[in-house]
């Protein structure tokens, strides 16, 4: 089966563009499985440009330290996955190099960043990929293509050749159809790497198939979801329920500041990160070079991000500023701590926070065309919230619309808690009827 | 006037800042070089502990308070040199704040902080059309030490900074050409705005660019204009400054923390940390303690360290003006040697004292340092210090104007070491004419 499936990855590519680059060998070898990684994790064997045109081109000296674990545990990696540039975006339409396309409808949206990851979790069979969420860019692709997805605790997984969006908030976590996979492959990428010191004071990742036996809904979260994504939530609940969960409402007022305090703090370091791409170096470098080296950069800078990019470039470079970076940036990080520890005073009763992971299901390409920045950054505020507080959380599919389109619901839990998401999603695969898209080629 | 120094160190550490290149020079451009010194993309710093632990050496040397929780922030900034375009550096909470550094041991010269930062790269000007980029220097570890506008003339600064680079030397092991590893930034206002003349290297060159300032600004002044906030850049060849920019204002640098590095609790780290006496404290203290004029303690710890700490244990074995006599004199002229042969100094200690006992005189006190000290067989020193004694002797008696000067004025001893050297083909060391002569001079009187 691997071997037809790297036979056909061109055909399915060209059917829903969810890779960026792919292997060309189509023999499995010595390899015992297949996976596929979002495309800001360096792989030193293929192509690595975060969805940038500012990075064609880039071939990476090493492999990030998640890639090199999956290899090293028999993986092998058929291709870097579609994405909005440098992880700017919730929908993966701002990629310089095409959009991935919903498997339960093309002319929908895969969700983002990691919509190349989830897309490709969704089509290809007993594949796992890897994503990276910031803000939550894994859970909402998992939502919107129907599949599991986890964001491990922030440090869980070495960020090592991971290309920094917002190194404060950047998670390496898992996609996949089979909530199996990720237990089997979030040890194997997490652990201690002295090549990121982020990610060595975290404590063993225990899977000792802890059971969620509480959760938490707090009401804010259940205003402003669609009426499909509400019944299909409070459907879900019940089966919850049913399997013996309690489930309460909460008050969480902390929730509606989480949202500014993210988009300051993911642009202020995402506008440092990109201050190194000026055409020197790595990536294209094909700028005038009989301008100054300041007027060289601009213009290749000019000419290479996308709107998005310098959008948030912008917005970073503001809200660092002197005479607002204490109105903002400092602020900012106080934020944070409040959110922790709102999170935490609801962790001292329940296990988990449960929300639905996005407040509509994937919205159609024409429509999103229509949205505006802040209708775009508002539809992330179920999932900015832990992503701010770097705890763990998963999306798992609970129901469907009208039109077949899947909807997510997102469990949150206390910092290195995953053993209780992971037990969570082998449970819920069991309760719940999971649809698979229909993959005609 | 006010003038204000940024001093660089660079930190003698084996690898860098952030990676594990090596620090030594290289053979050739961009070969010391890794992702994380060149900035790749999804590479990461990783904090090398040395370069804290000098840090904090350094903030202990100027009486710093010292942080206890202190943690790095991006600074952003776009030239060729700047791997990341950001410069991983430290903002708030630096090691050292609020120190003081006292200038000769007395006046007291304000230092506002100590931070870390990494060093970047060099730019190299080929033709008039390009510039070549070199990062093996990207990821030094550098302390920046900043003073408070507390020193009053160019030649103060000098001063100061000949006596700071002294004592760094010492507390941080700075290798021999340290100097090189020293770069200042000069800030220094006549009236109200001041300018910056960055990145000047050497202690001559500080005074010459502070000058030229000084006296750059005064003409502004004078001619009605008004000096403009701006940076300049010190020309060596031609002795002058040049502007380079006018200033941006610190803070649009943009700083964040660095998310990459975390927060770094020193308390317990610097309290294990203790630093010897550094060459300033010890001229101060011997010159204190056993009333000895200025110029020869100071002369004694420029020697070295170890003679200095030699001197204290011949004045506990027998008396300050005793050792001060024998270090200054036979025990300082043959101290290269006796280093160079690793010898037990407890010997010297032995050999003095048995002259302030009385054991033996002063002649002999000499020939046996001599001995001792450069392994030469004493017969052959004794008769080849007589052959100098009958040579200076006969040179003093012929020329009694140069026996006049000599016993005036140290400097003319010159000519009888030239007459000396010519004459025996350069067979004594000059510190052995010098001691000879003064054995002459004094036996004369």
């Amino acid at each position: 089966m691997t071997d037809s499936i790297l036979s056909s990855l061109d055909r399915i590519n060209a059917k829903y563009s969810m890779f960026r680059s792919m292997t060309s060998c189509t023999e499995m070898g010595e390899s015992g499985f297949l996976f596929s990684a979002k495309d800001n994790l360096t792989s030193s064997d293929m192509e690595t440009c975060c969805g940038s045109r500012i990075l064609e081109g880039y071939h990476p000296a090493f492999d990030a330290t998640a890639i090199a674990k999956m290899r090293d545990a028999g993986g092998k990696l058929i291709g870097k996955t579609n994405m909005d540039e440098f992880g700017f975006g919730t929908f993966s339409s701002n990629s310089a190099f095409g959009i991935p396309k919903n498997p339960f409808d093309l002319e929908r949206s895969c969700g983002g960043s990691s919509g190349g990851s989830a897309c490709a979790a969704a089509v290809i069979e007993d594949h796992v990929s890897l994503g990276v969420s910031t803000g939550g860019s894994i859970c909402c692709p998992a939502s919107f293509c129907g599949v599991y997805g986890i964001a491990p605790t922030y440090g869980r997984v070495s960020r090592y050749g991971l290309i920094d969006y917002g190194n404060s908030l950047d998670k390496i976590g898992l996609l996949s159809a089979d909530p199996k996979k990720l237990s089997k492959y979030l040890p194997i990428i997490s652990g201690k790497d002295e090549k990121d010191p982020t990610s060595c004071v975290q404590p063993d990742l225990k899977t000792e198939h802890r059971r969620i036996k509480s959760v938490a809904i707090p009401r804010e979260a259940t205003v402003g979801i669609s009426k499909d994504v509400g019944s299909a939530f409070s459907d879900a609940t019940e089966i919850l329920k049913s399997m013996g969960i309690d489930v309460d409402y909460v008050d969480m007022p902390a929730l509606k500041f989480a949202m500014p305090a993210y988009y300051i703090l993911a642009t202020s370091e995402a506008s440092t990160n990109l201050a190194r791409y000026v055409g020197m170096r790595y990536g294209q470098q094909d700028g005038d070079l009989s301008l100054k080296f300041d007027d060289y950069f601009t213009s290749f800078r000019s000419e290479y991000f996308g709107d998005e990019a310098k959008r948030r470039i912008l917005l970073g470079t503001y809200t660092r500023m002197a005479g607002f970076r204490d109105r903002y940036y400092a602020k900012a990080l106080k934020v944070r701590m409040y959110v922790i520890d709102a999170y935490k005073q609801i962790f001292a009763d329940h296990d988990a926070v449960l929300t639905p992971t996005m407040p509509f299901v994937s919205p159609r390409f024409d429509d999103i065309s229509e949205m505006s920045p802040v209708d775009v950054y508002k539809a992330d505020y179920l999932t900015v919230p832990a992503n701010l507080s770097g705890t763990p959380h998963l999306s798992v599919p609970c129901g469907y619309d009208g039109n077949g389109m899947p909807i997510g619901m997102q469990f949150v839990t206390d910092h290195w808690n995953e053993d209780y998401l992971l037990t969570m999603a082998e449970d819920w695969d069991r309760s719940f009827d999971v649809r698979r898209a229909e993959v005609v080629l | 006037m006010k003038i204000g120094l940024e001093i660089h160190v660079q930190l003698p550490t084996k690898s860098k800042m952030f990676c594990s290149c090596p620090t030594t020079d290289a053979d050739a451009p961009n070969t010391h070089v890794c992702p994380t010194c060149l900035g790749m993309p999804g590479s990461r710093p990783v904090l090398n502990r040395r370069a804290l632990e000098y840090g904090i050496m350094l903030a202990k040397m100027l009486n710093c308070t010292i942080a206890e929780t202190t943690w790095f922030s991006r600074k952003t900034y776009f030239y060729p040199d700047m791997s990341k375009s950001v410069q991983i550096t430290q903002y708030d909470n630096p090691v050292g704040e609020k120190g003081m550094y006292y200038l000769n041991g007395k006046t007291p010269i304000r230092i506002t902080r100590i931070h870390l930062e990494e060093d970047p790269g060099k730019t190299k000007r080929v033709g008039d059309q390009s510039s070549l980029v070199d990062y093996n220097r990207s990821g030094i570890p550098l302390a920046e030490i900043v003073t408070e506008p507390d020193l009053k003339t160019p030649a103060e600064a000098r001063e100061f900074l000949g006596q700071l680079i002294a004592d760094i030397r010492h507390v941080i092991d700075l290798p021999g050409d340290g100097e090189r590893s020293i770069r200042c930034d000069c800030n220094l206002s006549v009236g109200k705005e001041r300018c910056e003349v960055k990145n000047v290297t050497g202690l001559k060159n500080v005074e010459r660019a502070l000058t030229f300032e000084m006296i750059r600004q005064t003409k502004v002044l004078k001619a009605g204009g008004k000096v403009e906030r701006e940076t300049r850049r010190f020309d060596e060849e031609r002795g002058v400054t040049v502007s380079v920019r006018k200033k941006e204002m610190e803070s649009d640098y943009g700083y964040i923390d660095e998310p990459d590095l975390g927060v770094y609790h020193i308390g317990k780290l610097s309290e294990s940390i203790t630093i010897g006496e550094s060459p300033l404290k010890m001229t101060l203290r011997l010159s204190e303690e056993y009333d000895i004029d200025g110029k020869t303690a100071k002369q004694l710890v420029s020697t070295s360290m170890d003679l200095a700490n030699l001197f204290e244990r011949i004045a506990e074995a027998s008396d300050a003006k005793t050792a001060l006599t024998w270090t200054t004199g036979p025990i300082a002229a043959n101290w290269k040697a006796f280093e160079q042969r690793c010898g037990d100094p407890s010997e010297i200690v032995k050999i003095v004292k048995r002259f302030k006992e009385g054991e033996i005189t002063d002649t002999e006190c000499s020939l046996e340092l001599k001995s001792f000290m450069t392994g030469a067989d004493p017969a052959d020193i004794e008769s080849s210090s007589a052959d100098l004694d009958a040579l200076i002797g006969e040179y003093l008696e012929q020329n009694p104007e140069v026996a006049e000067d000599a016993r005036k004025n140290d400097k003319a001893a010159n000519r009888i070491i030239g007459y000396v050297m010519k004459k025996t083909g350069g067979a004594y060391s000059s510190s052995d004419i010098v001691a000879a002569t003064k054995k002459a001079l004094n036996s004369e009187k």
